[in-house]
């Protein structure tokens, strides 16, 4: 009977939202919008602070933001106080885990049942690497392709998980985790902090920006998605660990 | 330096990324990050529009410094370092947790963007779900956690709708954009209850508070006073912000009765339901529940300067209240009023203070919660709001025989005794929070100095 009331209410409440919406002028349909008087235009134009003309790949230098990713120029310059909240909703949601679980260095891993044998073993070691230097390409061109700190993040962790499952004997340090993670957070703050003391303002990008599409380009957001590739990829790893190592607690 | 405020934010956070190194240091960093956070607030911290990353209006994120969102902040920061002060050696593994909580919190009441305030809803959130496992009720945790969820999905979605109609996520820059365009207020309906109902959830307004019960019911003494206290008193806060300059522009005509009434039967089923409570936990719970719909009903109707007077009464009371009886339940192991009967008159300090709290909660003349009651009354009377006036007036008189019922339950010891004993610290506190609930309540001039200061966003652009 609750299941039946409920799922009348969610079908009511979805048929009132688009009633509701097909019949509000406000909103337009898909593909209708226009931009011009938008937010948006302006993060695709790069033209918040000035206009910089059309912007050329491989040409266009030193515009207000560096990065020829569009996601990436608004992840991480035009709403980086955001993203900066994002790593923290993961770093909570990892301290939480880690504080259920009640996990420690001390904790047996999860056995597995089976035993691994060499080439599972070895085949996994050489896959590892593969999929930690994807991750790690990810993370470094997060400013000019598709990827970033947090996708790139997820496959270092990947990779960790790879060898958990193939190997029986595998047991990361998760002090090393803990480690990298505290400093890569620290440091993204700290950078935020720099921009207020080398710039003028919080999180503001106080390093050239070079020329849109260069490895070495875009100012701080390379750096801050390095930190954040590090703090993501830890963090699940730590995840990971909590999990394959945990003890029963009483609540 | 006008960016100050921004290390309300970036020193919790800072603090709780190190923290994490060593078990040992957290808890002196939690202790340093608040304590900082107070003197910053109330020594450096200029008003203000923050620009973040160097973008202005409407494209970068802003924090918004004014008297409100410093009222807020000294409530809860300052009620906050209390609390931390008197539980950090029971619960030293939260440290970490509470500086991501405290930053959330600050960062909730600072920040003019909308979808900042979702990402802070769920940073304080999840610090919230994981003060709530101190508990040891995982069950209603996981209840609050899904509960939790579900809310600020919603309030995520009507912000979705306003993003599509406007195109601009800031506070401002979308109520101006809407009075500019002179926005039908029929197409606002759907996002704003969105979000009202998002917001409802964590401020405990009927029917989306089903979590707050267990909860709270079975809460410590960090636990209790931080959600009913800090936690309640921020969330009233951004949701007085997002009511009184957003959300007014849709509640009009018949969308507004309906929000009234709704508020309105919340305050009625809450007082009903701990005028029905023997816990005395349970009764506590129900009446911030009550209060808490109070509250949001005060905004809806514009009135709020005392609305934001009742949230620091409010939070005041509370977090004596919830300290006093949960350190007595802890002592004890049970909560019954029955069985609590006549726990103050071994400790009749405390048990002053727990009922100038209670009284003042109640509205009784000498305490700051009388001056509050009087003159939002007076302000629904001057609107001619004659149905809330009669909801509120008769809720008071359930109010008050249940609170007076349960004071003299805990006042008259019966056979067997009840010994709890209150360390100085927890003592220093009540007597302090008491004296400034008696102190507003007889001498209002502080309270009238802030009259004029606190306005709409838009309002506080245009003066300057």
């Amino acid at each position: 009977m609750k299941n039946l009331i409920a799922f009348v209410l969610s079908v009511a409440l979805g048929v009132l939202m688009v009633l509701s919406l097909t019949n509000n002028d406000w909103f337009a349909q898909f593909g209708y919008v226009d931009l011009a008087d938008r937010v948006s235009q302006s993060y695709i134009d790069k033209d918040v602070t000035g206009n910089p003309g059309e912007i050329i790949f491989g040409i266009t230098s030193n515009p207000e933001n560096g990065a020829a990713n569009i996601v990436t120029s608004i992840v991480v310059d035009y709403r980086s106080f955001d993203t900066l909240g994002e790593v923290t909703v993961l770093f909570i949601s990892a301290l939480g885990v880690a504080l259920l679980l009640n996990s420690q260095d001390k904790n047996k891993r999860l056995a597995l049942n089976f035993k691994p044998n060499f080439m599972l073993r070895v085949g996994s070691r050489a896959l590892f690497a593969i999929i930690l230097m994807t991750g790690v390409y990810v993370i470094l061109h997060g400013h000019l392709t598709p990827g970033g700190g947090f996708p790139g993040g997820t496959m270092i962790a990947s990779s960790i998980l790879l060898l958990y499952l193939a190997d029986d004997q595998f047991r990361t340090k998760v002090k090393g985790f803990k480690l990298l993670e505290g400093v890569a957070g620290s440091f993204y703050v700290i950078i935020g902090l720099l921009g207020l003391l080398l710039a003028t303002y919080f999180l503001q990008n106080f390093l050239p920006t070079g020329t849109v599409g260069d490895l070495l380009s875009a100012g701080v957001i390379p750096i801050v998605y390095i930190l954040i590739g590090l703090k993501v990829g830890s963090e699940i790893a730590g995840i990971i660990d909590n999990f394959l190592t945990e003890e029963e607690v009483s609540l | 330096m006008s960016s100050l405020a921004v290390l309300l934010i970036a020193i919790p956070l800072i603090a709780a990324f190190v923290s994490i190194l060593s078990k040992k240091v957290a808890p002196y960093l939690l202790l340093i990050a608040s304590l900082i956070n107070v003197i910053l607030l109330f020594y450096f911290v200029p008003d203000g529009i923050v620009v973040i990353g160097g973008y202005d209006l409407p494209y970068g994120i802003n924090l918004f410094v004014d008297t409100f969102s410093r009222t807020g902040l000294g409530v809860v920061n300052v009620l906050f370092l209390v609390i931390v002060l008197l539980n950090i050696v029971e619960f030293k593994k939260y440290s970490s947790v509470l500086l991501v909580a405290l930053a959330g919190l600050n960062g909730l009441l600072l920040t003019g963007d909308l979808f900042n305030l979702f990402v802070f809803l769920e940073i304080s959130g999840i610090a919230a779900y994981l003060i709530t496992t101190s508990n040891h009720k995982p069950l209603a945790t996981f209840r609050y956690l899904i509960i939790g969820a579900v809310g600020s999905s919603l309030y995520l979605f009507g912000l979705i709708i306003f993003y599509g109609m406007f195109g601009t996520l800031n506070l401002m820059d979308m109520v101006s954009f809407i009075q500019a365009n002179n926005v039908d207020p029929s197409a606002l309906v759907l996002p704003a209850m969105l979000m009202f109902i998002g917001l409802g959830v964590e401020a405990k307004l009927l029917p989306f508070n089903s979590w707050v019960k267990g909860v709270l019911k079975d809460s410590n003494t960090l636990s209790g006073p931080m959600i009913a206290a800090v936690y309640a008193a921020t969330i009233s806060f951004v949701f007085g912000r997002i009511i009184n300059n957003l959300l007014t522009l849709a509640f009009v005509g018949n969308l507004l009765i309906v929000v009234l009434v709704l508020l309105a039967v919340g305050i009625f089923i809450a007082e009903a339901m701990a005028f029905a409570s023997t816990k005395v936990r349970e009764i506590l719970l129900y009446s911030s529940i009550a209060q808490a719909s109070i509250v949001i009903l005060l905004f809806v109707n514009g009135i709020v300067l005392w609305a934001v007077y009742l949230i620091i009464a409010n939070a005041l009371s509370k977090t004596v209240m919830f300290l006093v009886i949960n350190k007595a339940t802890k002592d004890h192991g049970d909560d019954e009023s029955d069985s609590l009967q006549g726990v103050f008159s071994k400790n009749i300090l405390v048990g002053i203070t727990f009922s100038v709290a209670t009284l003042s909660v109640m509205g009784l003349p000498l305490f700051m919660g009388f001056v509050v009651k009087l003159n939002y009354l007076t302000e629904l009377a001057v609107g001619a709001q004659w149905a809330l006036l009669a909801v509120i007036l008769i809720s008071s008189i359930i109010e008050g025989i249940y609170f007076v019922r349960m004071l003299i339950k805990l006042w008259y010891p019966e056979k067997n005794e009840v010994t709890v004993k209150f360390d100085l610290g927890f003592k220093v506190v009540f007597v302090a929070i008491a004296l400034i609930l008696l102190a507003l309540g007889t001498y209002t001039a502080p309270l009238n100095t802030l009259d004029n200061s606190i306005d709409t966003i838009a309002e506080v652009i245009d003066n300057g």
